[in-house]
């Protein structure tokens, strides 16, 4: 009697216990659920934020300007890119430390009027951006060149603009050879066995992932510091803002023809062979039509840029 | 004796719909608490990115006359900063379609303010004696607009002699109000 007495438990309790329990994992789901969508919030807000402070990066003057933002934890920027649309779309998406683990993401921020070059992964807390223009012929875009500031590059034996340039810019992980150590990232020009090759007389550099052609300063940064394959995005859609800003440039050299003001360019030539370009490797054809406007436009009754 | 087990079974019945209703009352409680949670985050959330848009359109407005769809380059003479090609942006406004998502924006516009024209809109055939270029103007409702001043060239002639001929103007930009 004694020991039935002990098993038993009324149906009143067994009823709370079950409802109890039901509730309790309720919250607990919906406070996990709570948690996992104020992550994903965190990451879009600061995403965009990243975005939207390198607006003032826009050059006017400067060959290039530098700066650098400091993140509260560690955080990943994803650098993703879509080449598709009329300008494709420059996405980033952001994932941060967070109890030693790595916040789950998958909300993309996009903007079509950034062109981010860098690895498809940069992890950090301080990041450099480091911007300069892309003229071709006349200025496409700014390009923004983000590195974590524990990732150091050491350049050995650049020519005499880029060593200026590396100095001028006092970039903490831009190195020279004579400041550099075994654990930076060694940038080759000419001969040599690097991490990163560059041919600048070849107009190529290569690297784990493989080889890029670049034409321009502007463009062999983008190769060294960007993953083959946000290059070759990027590139495309630099492109796609060359046809456009060169179909710009033709109308108004019919608009401003009525008061006689004459530039005869072939910029539709240029307009259709940089909406047609589908790797670096197209380039260099590119550019022997950018060379003959450029050369036209400086000479010109009116000059269009 | 039977008596006894009905009345005890309608006692316990009754605790048991008690205890119901009240645990229905608790759930209801969180779940209407959690609703009020939700209301607030996400109007939060709205609020946060409108301020993230405006962020945008003030960053923007500073540099977008220098951005190589506006800026004057060289076209009147040496580099100059906060100098807009009106010429450039008069054919920028007849591409719009293109570059309607392109700087995120809800609105962006160059008023004139010497000589004032007053809200002349401009197009092929008043250019020379309009007041406002309205480049972009989406069907949203927008937050105040953020401005700079910038000088509008362009390129005029006066008996068969070309010139540049700048003016004091106000480039506006106004992002979309997500509240």
């Amino acid at each position: 009697m004694n020991s039935r007495g002990y098993l038993q438990i009324s149906f009143a309790w067994i009823f709370a216990i079950i409802v109890g329990v039901f509730i309790l994992i309720l919250a607990i789901y919906a406070t996990t659920k709570f948690i996992g969508s104020e992550e994903t919030t965190l990451s879009a807000k600061t995403g965009k934020e990243v975005g939207i402070l390198l607006n003032p990066l826009e050059t006017s003057f400067e060959s290039a300007q530098v700066t650098f933002f400091t993140m509260p934890v560690e955080t990943r920027i994803y650098n993703k890119c879509d080449d598709f649309g009329e300008f494709g779309k420059q996405i980033i998406q952001i994932s941060q430390k967070s109890f030693n683990r790595w916040t789950e993401t998958d909300i993309d921020v996009s903007f079509e009027n950034k062109y981010i070059f860098s690895d498809k992964e940069a992890e950090g807390k301080k990041f450099y951006v480091f911007s300069k223009p892309f003229e071709f012929p006349f200025k496409v875009a700014d390009l923004m060149y983000i590195i974590p500031s524990a990732k150091k590059y050491c350049f050995v034996n650049p020519p005499v603009e880029i060593e200026e340039e590396i100095d001028n810019l006092n970039q903490d992980n831009l190195l020279l050879e004579e400041d550099c150590s075994n654990n930076d990232i060694k940038i080759c020009f000419g001969s040599g066995n690097c991490e990163i090759n560059v041919n600048y007389n070849g107009k190529y550099v290569e690297k784990d992932d493989g080889r890029i052609y670049f034409e321009g300063d502007t463009l062999m940064y983008a190769g060294i510091f960007a993953d083959k394959d946000v290059y070759e995005c990027q590139l495309i859609r630099l492109m796609k803002r060359t046809k456009n800003l060169a179909l710009i440039y033709r109308d108004k050299s019919i608009f401003v023809s009525r008061i006689g003001c004459y530039s005869d360019l072939n910029l539709l030539a240029l307009s259709n062979s940089a909406g047609n370009l589908k790797g670096s490797d197209d380039l260099s054809s590119i550019n022997n039509i950018v060379e003959e406007i450029e050369g036209e436009n400086e000479f010109a009754n009116c000059k269009l840029w | 004796m039977n008596l006894q087990i009905v009345s005890y079974g309608k006692k316990g019945q009754l605790k048991i719909q008690q205890m119901a209703f009240m645990l229905m009352a608790v759930t209801l409680f969180f779940v209407m608490v959690g609703m009020f949670l939700l209301v607030l985050m996400f109007s939060q959330l709205r609020e946060s990115a409108s301020l993230l848009e405006e962020k945008n359109a003030l960053l923007l407005v500073t540099k977008l006359a220098n951005s190589p769809e506006f800026s004057c380059g060289e076209a009147f003479g040496s580099n100059r900063i906060n100098c807009v090609d009106a010429d450039k942006v008069m054919m920028l406004k007849g591409n719009m379609e293109e570059y309607s998502g392109f700087w995120g924006v809800a609105k962006i516009e160059i008023r004139k303010i010497y000589p004032d024209n007053e809200n002349v809109l401009c197009d092929g055939g008043n250019y020379d004696n309009c007041g406002v270029i309205e480049i972009l103007s989406k069907n949203v409702n927008m937050l105040p607009p953020s401005s700079n001043y910038i000088s509008l060239c362009r390129k005029d002639s006066y008996e068969d002699e070309i010139y540049d001929k700048c003016e004091l103007a106000l480039l506006m930009v106004s992002s979309e109000d997500k509240t």
